[in-house]
């Protein structure tokens, strides 16, 4: 177990220092996670909240749809991404692989059904006595959406702490769309499966550390969220 | 007097199953009445129909209001009601803020309603959440919120079940203060002893399926 130890030491060393490398990980995996949940959240907010709320033909269909996404392989949105983006691809003319943003699309697409899903199910779990409580107060039908929107708003925050949790960690799409470029598409966990590979265990073990950090916040912010939706 | 409410024939179903079966009901401006009958008989759902919550799925309901939209004069007080995940205050003025009132109009309203209610302390209780609360409690600033509003018809639906005897007694307070101002109130009950408590007429609602 002395690599073991010996790659602990060198990992804190990496992250007192400043690595380089070391930091370009977390810099590409922080910005194109939160740059595929923004783009998540606008797409899969209001669609998730429809999906709940309304009835319309083709509702059920709609939500077993999105059910099932939610089990979709990131390989495979990987490989149905690359696709559409590679050189030969549709949309190969934007020059998209091996960027930050062609991870972009495709850590989006991981997000959405998670957001729209779990959105539906917040809204279809809400009491409702909420929305009679609301019409028997004189509510219009957009002020009954509005404030139902903000009596789940604990629900939706824990939607979007989950949804980045599983995008922060994710391995698959950022290696087939991002190529694991250093210091520019290598991001946390591309990074970690290399160095592994490699047999270098300390950029690894730091980038894992920084990982770990992450699902702390991210669990932490479940259960705050979780505590006041209760409150 | 006007006539404020009347129904010939009113039935509301769910399917196969007739909730409320009416072949007559009126009541008049500024009457308290108070609905009895067992469980099932379909008080809850009167109060429903009354309230324009729900339709009648046949029969005829007249309403003698004035505003176009009936839910701004009318409101429901549920059996067991829903508090918003926000403050007291937030909750006493919910229905003044989707009037888009301003905040003194609103921070009086809270003032008033929370007094009239039996809270002695309105400004104690302001801050606290839906969580912190006991049933009466609930129940009292549930009609709080709807008193603000200054209704001409208020709904009750069982509105001293589940509440002690200190929240029950405040509740037929506000009733009887209503009466005494002429705002119409129904009030639906189990307990016999409340039609005479407010002075209100009885109307029995026997559910007699078709």
């Amino acid at each position: 177990m002395g690599y073991f130890s010996d790659g602990m030491h060198k990992a804190l060393g990496l992250l007192l220092n400043m690595d380089d490398a070391t930091f370009s990980a977390i810099q590409a995996t922080l910005s194109s996670t939160s740059c595929a949940l923004v783009i998540a959240m606008i797409l899969g907010l209001p669609l998730g909240f429809l999906l709940g709320y309304a009835s319309f033909p083709g509702k059920k269909a709609l939500r077993l749809i999105s059910d099932t996404l939610l089990a979709f392989p990131t390989v495979l949105i990987g490989l149905i991404v690359y696709v559409f983006i590679t050189y030969r691809g549709p949309l190969g003319q934007f020059g998209l692989l091996f960027t930050l943003p062609g991870m972009v699309i495709g850590q989006s697409i991981l997000a959405l059904p998670i957001i729209v899903s779990w959105t539906a199910q917040a809204v279809e779990s809400l009491d409702k006595r909420c929305r009679e409580t609301l019409l028997t107060l004189g509510a219009s039908p957009l002020q009954v959406a509005l404030y139902t929107i903000r009596e789940i708003r604990y629900d939706l925050g824990m939607v979007c702490v989950t949804a980045f949790g599983r995008v922060v960690t994710e391995v698959g799409v950022a290696m087939m769309l991002g190529g694991n470029i250093r210091y520019s598409t290598r991001t946390m966990t591309t990074a970690i499966s290399l160095e592994t590979s490699k047999g270098e265990f300390a950029q690894g073990i730091a980038l894992g550390l920084v990982l770990l950090l992450i699902a702390f916040l991210v669990n932490f912010l479940l259960a705050w969220f979780r505590r006041m939706g209760r409150a | 007097m006007k006539t404020l409410f009347e129904a010939h024939v009113l039935c509301r179903r769910y399917g196969d199953l007739t909730a409320l079966y009416l072949p007559f009901f009126s009541m008049e401006k500024g009457e308290t009445v108070v609905l009895t009958g067992r469980n099932g008989s379909g008080k809850s759902t009167l109060l429903r129909l009354l309230a324009f919550l729900e339709k009648p799925t046949s029969g005829t309901l007249f309403y003698g209001g004035n505003a176009a939209d009936p839910r701004r004069e009318i409101t429901l007080l549920l059996q067991e009601p829903y508090l918003m995940k926000a403050s007291v205050y937030w909750n006493v003025t919910l229905g003044l803020r989707l009037r888009g009132a301003d905040e003194k109009s609103m921070r009086e309203g809270y003032r008033d309603a929370m007094l009239a209610v039996g809270f002695t302390d309105p400004d104690n209780m302001a801050s606290r959440g839906p969580g912190a609360l006991s049933g009466g409690e609930r129940q009292r600033i549930a009609l709080a919120s709807r008193l603000i509003l200054s209704p001409a018809v208020l709904l009750l639906d069982e509105p001293t079940s589940n509440v002690d005897e200190a929240s029950e007694k405040a509740i037929l307070n506000v009733v009887r203060s209503l009466h005494e101002r002429e705002v119409s109130v129904i009030c639906a009950t189990h307990d016999r002893d409340i039609p005479a408590a407010l002075g209100a007429r009885e109307v029995g609602i026997v559910g007699k399926r078709p």
